[in-house]
């Protein structure tokens, strides 16, 4: 996808859950929701990509797949070379540390009855990485400053009920930069807060990128938001990947029919702008019992005969542009 | 006249001894085929203020002072016996989450049959046909009037609950967050609807949401409210492009956008004030970089600055935001 050497590597990856259906199922063929079906990108080193899509299309299980907090069914991705899928625990352990995941909902992951400082520096001492407690706090208190909570020392002895949100979200990336992460995944880290402070923490996590050289990987339901953020796109439908390519080219010329019409539909923040809207017909249904060729058929305008048949593969049709479509 | 006005609104919650000034003074106007968006970040008293004018604020919540006019009728002083005949009748409203707007073990067209029978004294096939038509004209097929909640998808409980709304031919509806919890490919089918609707019904319609995209889009009138109060309304349009109020001009440099030139956004330093003790004068002044000393002292005058357009800036329409960021 790109010159510079990829740090993350996935590769035809799968997660498809069975599904339960009833007494009889013992007789029927087993089903399945096919939550992740064959995804295959890479992740350039300091670059940073969306994984972008409807609800349930996959985003989260995906992301979740890949740090194996979920077991895949079949494929697997590769950091800095090395296959997640054949480390041990203690491995997996230590890699996790190089690979940090922040959740949507900052509240449930802190808990309550802890302070700011012992809630930032939890994952050293868990890991047994900083066992000397003056060296610990000096930690804590520069990572506090890292995401701008200041004065630290003050943030510090708080609890989580005397933040805001947006301060919430900043102890939570403060937690994840403490271990001096590689790589962080952010599963819709802006969606539960205000405009305002959204901004504030995108611009954060833009200034701390440069700052640490970090990864990212945003999942996002919102293309507007996923623009400011990342420069590599990864468009998914009902668990498949559509559409792949710089963020810029992706989100100004679409190539594939879905990708066109979830841009064409997002809201614009200027009343006296007006565009076409491509309007899908149906809704996007479950990924069980999807129908032979491309799943995106039964909702595209613009199918030909070959769609019917066989689900399109990912073939790159200009240069660092990739899409899963026979047009 | 306008469908709906409301002058110098002040709805208070009660906890203990204090109050938390969730809507104060608060003053707009609605008429008929036109819709109305309230925008502003969470706690800002979008709801509160719905709430006031359908009466269904919670026990603690008083509207202390000010006047709401729907139709003929100054409905502040009415009783909860008179309200409730006003209600689906005159005004109706479409809440945020879907999920939780009908019971879950009935059947959702003898739902929306019940709102109608209460209300009107029709029988239960004169219910049933209107329901077979409101389904039709929401784009459900009349016999999914015998599914239960769970057998609908999102968007389609959000038809549903549109068409429960217009059961009654109301004059007003409000929808506070219509679409928010939705995909936007299904948000806009809805928006789409509720447009046509409008239309056809001649409806006024007080959109909430604090998503300024929806806004723009959707709605002829915007007012942009910040801790209780409304700082500024006028036309999309105006509201968009020539601002009065700083806070209106750094929520929309907050926001997102597919087209035009990628800048680095906005962000308001500091967070909205606790509303059980606001800061004295303008209330945005901690934020706000344009404030002197009057905005610490004296509250601004929320005033018409250009034919439709208000706003409560102590310097509105003196400001030019393009220069100082
Ligand atoms: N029952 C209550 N008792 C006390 N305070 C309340 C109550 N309900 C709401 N509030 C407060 O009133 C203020 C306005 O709340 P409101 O729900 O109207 O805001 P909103 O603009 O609709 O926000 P959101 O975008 O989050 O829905 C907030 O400060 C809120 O905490
Ligand atoms: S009154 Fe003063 S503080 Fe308030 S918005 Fe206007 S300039 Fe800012
Ligand atoms: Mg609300």
């Amino acid at each position: 996808m790109t010159s510079v050497e990829p740090i993350l590597e996935v590769r035809n990856l799968k997660k498809w859950f069975p599904v339960r259906s009833g007494l009889l199922s013992f007789m029927q063929e087993k089903k399945y929701v096919k939550a992740v079906d064959d995804v295959s990108f890479d992740v350039p080193r300091g670059g940073s990509i969306a994984i972008a899509g409807e609800s349930g299309c996959g985003k989260t299980t995906l992301a979740r797949t890949i740090l194996r907090l979920i077991e895949p069914t079949s494929g697997s991705a590769y950091f800095e070379g090395v296959n997640i899928s054949d480390l041990t625990r203690e491995e997996l352990r230590l890699l996790r540390l190089k690979m940090q995941i922040i959740f949507q909902n900052p509240f449930e992951v802190l808990d309550p009855r802890l302070t700011v400082e012992t809630l930032v520096g939890e994952g050293l001492t868990i890991h047994k990485i900083e066992e000397n407690e003056a060296e610990l706090r000096r930690r804590v208190l520069a990572a506090l400053e890292n995401v701008r909570l200041m004065p630290a020392k003050d943030f510090a002895r708080r609890y989580t009920h005397e933040l805001s949100g947006g301060q919430l979200q900043r102890v939570a990336i403060a937690r994840s930069l403490i271990l001096e992460p590689k790589l962080i995944i952010a599963d819709e880290p802006v969606s539960m807060l205000d405009a305002s402070i959204r901004t504030e923490i995108m611009n954060l996590m833009e200034d701390l990128q440069e700052e640490h050289g970090l990864t990212y990987i945003f999942i996002t339901h919102d293309l507007a938001q996923a623009r400011y953020i990342a420069d590599y796109i990864v468009i998914m439908y009902l668990g498949r990947l559509v559409e792949t390519g710089p963020m810029e080219e992706v989100i100004m010329d679409p190539l594939h029919p879905y990708t066109k019409a979830l841009v064409s539909n997002i809201p614009i923040p200027d009343p006296t702008h007006k565009r076409h809207r491509i309007m899908l017909p149906g809704e996007t249904p479950t990924p069980i019992d999807l129908p032979p060729g491309c799943r995106f058929k039964p909702r595209c305008q613009e199918f030909g005969p070959q769609c019917k048949a066989e689900e399109p593969e990912l073939v790159e049709v200009k240069p660092g542009r990739f899409v899963a479509c026979y047009l | 006249m306008a469908v709906l006005e409301v002058e110098n609104l002040k709805t208070y919650y009660y906890l203990g001894k204090e109050s938390v000034k969730a809507v104060d003074g608060v003053s707009f106007k609605i008429e008929a085929k036109e819709t109305l968006g309230l925008a502003g970040e969470s706690g800002c008293g979008k709801t509160t203020t719905a709430y006031s004018i359908m009466r269904l604020l919670p026990e603690n919540g008083r509207i202390v002072q000010g006047t709401i006019r729907l139709g003929d009728e100054e409905i502040t002083a009415l009783s909860e016996e008179e309200i409730r005949y006003l209600r689906w009748r005159k005004a109706s409203i479409i809440f945020q989450y879907a999920m939780n707007a009908f019971n879950p073990v009935l059947r959702i067209g003898a739902q929306i049959v019940e709102v109608i029978r209460e209300k009107e004294g029709v029988s239960k096939e004169e219910a049933r046909a209107t329901v077979s038509d409101l389904f039709d004209e929401v784009g459900l097929e009349p016999k999914r009037q015998r599914d239960y909640p769970h057998e609908f998808s999102g968007g389609m409980l959000q038809r549903a609950i549109i068409a429960q709304s217009l059961a009654c031919d109301p004059m007003l509806v409000i929808a506070d967050e219509p679409v928010t919890a939705l995909d936007v490919i299904v948000q806009n089918k809805i928006l789409d609807l509720l447009r046509k609707l409008q239309e056809k019904y001649e409806l006024a319609v007080l959109f909430i949401t604090h998503d300024l995209s929806v806004v723009a889009e959707n709605c002829h009138n915007v007012g942009i409210m910040y801790a209780g109060n409304l700082v500024e309304v006028g036309s999309a349009k105006a509201v968009f492009k020539h601002n009065l109020h700083p806070y209106t001009s750094k929520l929309i440099g907050a926001f997102p956008s597919v087209i035009g030139e990628k800048k680095r956004l906005q962000f308001i330093p500091g967070t909205p004030p606790n509303l059980l003790n606001p800061p004295a004068g303008c209330r945005f002044h901690p934020r706000c970089p344009y404030a002197q000393d009057i905005c610490k002292e004296k509250e601004p005058m929320y005033r018409e600055i250009k034919q439709g357009h208000y706003a409560k800036c102590h310097f509105a329409g003196e400001l030019s935001f393009e220069v100082i960021e």
